[in-house]
């Protein structure tokens, strides 16, 4: 085995092993798919179904209720009593404990316009929108009766407008667009994170074996530059077993918790959930249409590409971290200890953080010009390219080209990083400067 | 074994190495010696291919030095240090295949070293548990595990207390012994004196010394001899006249001293004898030699040898 196949060796084993790595790689998935399972099962307990007494005395819904024909999942069902019934005897006698909600249609309804109603349990606002728009319409139904329309007259008047309101622009795709492109801000955040950690540990491993000496008796066997990359790519390859461990196991603990725990949880009836979980961050009011709702549905498993997103994700995580792994590298080279890396980790952190908050900011615009040129530029391009990938809005010959700045910048970074770093593990008790670094970088 | 021709390195503002050539022969011990900050470092850095010089030649066996000779050569850096959290035997396996031992090879020969040092109970230990003297010893394994040919120990004695320093150069001896050259960098003359076939002094960047210990010896002799004798010590003073200077007298009993007695002017120590001998009874006579110690002030201050005082 050739001397940096060791070192990779060395460092992933002891990396693979550690407590934190095993403990983290198991629980993550165990929490999404606990969250995700959490987050659909709060939103079918939601959905309960509502029983509904209306107390109609006067009987002036005629002991019905106009149902729609497209309303098999209605959120609630109701039945009539023609008599005044008092919220202590709905409380407490047997016969009315089926009903979760009682409405009293008062006779002064005609004149003060108020319905009133008790609940057992606070139905969910897509119950309560529900029940007050089907009395509503049968008692306006009542009264135009009353005025003198026929009620297929009213029907007629009544009837709801859609409105729609749409980009000058563009049309529907643009929606699709926005959407995919805020799965892609998913993988913006993850490649975030996974550079800032896995770089992290590139430049604690690199300040750990500079403080513990063990570096001189290394370097006196390899060469400096072998021993950061053989760093570099170990914890590289950590970081994908991390994330392949995780795809993985989410995959089984998925398939395990829908089998035994659910078994229904993933039927289509259940999407509108699902759906609802994804739009986390959007204006959500509740009154969001069916149609919107599918879109997610639409966009989540036809528009997406998630092969090529995959794909693209460990290419841009690659290439990402081997830029932003070789500078934490020199950083770490350059200190005695992790306290005396804040001054020199600030024009790293700067690029990457502010990419970080761009990628939220361009949500909706992933054909800005600001994305465009993120999207080229290697400090930002591995955070920013997924989101427009995902979108579906770049074309070929630009990915080519971003990953191709990206793989020179990080080949650049590393040869630089490596000369540096040849003279910054030999150089104890000195707290260095950029001026220094860039010094070092002439000298050898 | 080793020869080191015409290096000079430059750091940004200050010249770490001034033209330097030294050169050892095969199993032999080199002392390489100099203060703080005199550039033995970066000489052995230069050495063990850490760093390239800026100008000048490594030569070993003959020919210039190359990456393949790096599992040649042995280095314990003065900095010492182990993965804290690995343990011993994992740790010195790894450092052995990095020198180039296949897997095997490097088990057979840790195997044979812990059982030398009865320490095999380390094996398991992570180095983190192990005290500072023990650390130093599996360091000193890694070291020479190898079976390198030339062998670079910088501050070999340091941090061993004196049975584990007696050992330690034992086991330099016992190398030396079988074929293995040796570079000893250390400020402790008195090892210097007992292990160092051959010294080079480096101070602020130059060579000031170089040669065996016996040359350097030869070359700041102040021409001093302590003579034993029975008599009065008056008397012994008289007969020494002006070509004599008395450095220094000890009182041994009442009747017996020992006095240091430095020639001048040329004399011999025939004719110091035929000075003092109608005097006193002469009981012995030895040259008195410059300690290492002594030797590396007067260079370091300034003075070249082969001069009287």
């Amino acid at each position: 085995m050739s001397k940096i196949g060791l070192i990779i060796g060395r460092e992933y084993s002891t990396r693979v092993k550690k407590k934190a790595f095993i403990v983290l790689t198991i629980l993550v998935p165990i929490l999404i798919v606990g969250l995700m399972f959490l987050a659909m099962w709060l939103g079918m307990e939601e959905k309960k179904h509502v029983e509904v007494l209306v107390a109609d005395p006067r009987n002036l819904c005629e002991g019905t209720i106009f149902i729609g024909v497209d309303e098999k999942n209605a959120p609630a069902t109701f039945s009539f009593y023609n008599d005044y019934i008092d919220s202590a005897a709905f409380a407490s006698r047997e016969e009315f404990q089926i009903y979760d909600v009682l409405i009293t249609l008062n006779p002064t309804i005609v004149t003060n316009k108020t319905i009133t109603g008790v609940y057992r349990e606070e139905p969910s606002a897509e119950a309560k929108d529900y029940i007050q728009d089907k009395l509503e319409l049968t008692l306006e139904e009542y009264f135009a009766e009353a005025k003198g329309l026929s009620i297929a007259e009213y029907r007629e008047v009544r009837q709801r407008m859609k409105f729609i309101l749409k980009s000058f622009s563009d049309t529907e795709q643009q929606d699709v667009r926005d959407k995919a492109q805020a799965i892609g801000l998913v993988f913006s955040i993850f490649i975030f994170i996974f550079i800032l950690v896995y770089a992290a540990q590139v430049m604690r491993g690199v300040i750990e074996e500079k403080t513990s000496r063990v570096v001189e008796i290394i370097v006196s066997s390899v060469k400096p530059m072998e021993l950061m990359m053989g760093k570099i790519i170990a914890v590289g390859l950590v970081g994908l077993t991390q994330f392949f461990i995780w795809i993985v196991l989410i995959f089984i603990l998925m398939i395990g918790v829908q089998t035994f725990i659910f078994t229904d949880i993933m039927s289509p009836d259940n999407w509108q959930g699902i759906n609802d979980g994804v739009a986390i961050g959007e204006i959500s009011t509740g009154m969001e249409t069916a149609e919107m709702q599918n879109q997610w549905a639409i966009v989540f498993f036809d528009y997406v590409n998630w092969p090529t997103l995959i794909i693209m994700f460990l290419l841009y995580f690659i290439g990402g971290y081997l830029l932003y792994g070789s500078l934490f590298a020199m950083i770490g080279s350059a200190v005695d200890s992790e306290t005396d890396t804040q001054q020199l980790m600030m024009p790293v952190m700067m690029p990457l953080m502010f990419t970080y908050i761009v990628s939220v900011m361009i949500q909706g615009n992933a054909d800005g010009a600001t994305a465009m040129w993120l999207s080229q530029i290697p400090f930002s391009s591995p955070i920013i390219m997924l989101q427009r990938i995902a979108a579906g809005t770049v074309g070929i010959w630009e990915v080519v080209l971003s990953l191709s700045i990206l793989t020179a910048t990080f080949i650049m970074t590393t040869y630089l990083a490596g000369k540096i770093y040849r003279v910054g593990i030999l150089m104890y008790g000195k707290k260095s400067t950029w001026r220094e670094l860039f010094k070092w970088m002439r000298q050898a | 074994m080793l020869r080191v021709e015409h290096i000079v390195k430059q750091y940004a503002g200050h010249t770490a190495l001034d033209d330097i050539s030294i050169s050892t022969k095969k199993g032999e011990i080199f002392g390489l010696l100099g203060p703080n900050g005199a550039g033995k470092t970066s000489l052995i850095r230069i050495i063990n291919q850490i760093t390239g010089p800026d100008s000048g030649k490594v030569f070993i066996e003959g020919r210039e030095i190359n990456r393949n000779d790096i599992s040649q050569i042995g280095y314990l850096p003065e900095e010492r240090g182990l993965y804290k959290k690995m343990k011993v035997r994992e740790q010195s396996l790894y450092f052995a295949r990095l020198k180039g031992l296949s897997k095997a090879d490097a088990k057979k020969k840790l195997e044979y070293w812990f059982e030398k040092f009865e320490i095999t109970s380390w094996y398991d230990k992570k180095v983190e548990e192990l005290s500072k003297g023990m650390a130093q010893k599996i360091q000193f394994i890694i070291t020479v595990l190898h079976e390198p040919k030339l062998l670079i120990l910088d501050e070999p004695f340091s941090g061993f207390d004196p049975i584990n320093t007696d050992l330690m150069r034992k086991e330099i001896l016992q190398l030396k012994k079988n074929g293995t050259s040796i570079m000893l960098s250390t400020h402790n003359m008195t090892s210097v004196e007992e292990i160092c076939d051959s010294i080079a002094l480096i101070d602020k960047a130059k060579l000031i010394l170089n040669g065996t210990l016996k040359e350097v010896k030869e070359q700041f002799r102040s021409h001093t001899y302590a003579v034993q004798y029975k008599g009065m010590s008056f008397g012994f003073a008289n007969a020494l006249w002006a070509d004599y200077s008395l450095v220094h007298s000890e009182q041994l009993d009442e009747q017996r001293a020992i006095a240091h007695v430095k020639l001048l002017k040329g004399n011999t120590l025939n004719n110091l004898l035929n000075a003092v001998m109608p005097a006193v009874d002469i009981e012995s006579v030895n040259e008195v030699l410059p300690t290492m110690n002594d030797i590396f002030i007067r260079a370091v201050n300034g003075e070249k040898g082969g001069e009287n005082e």
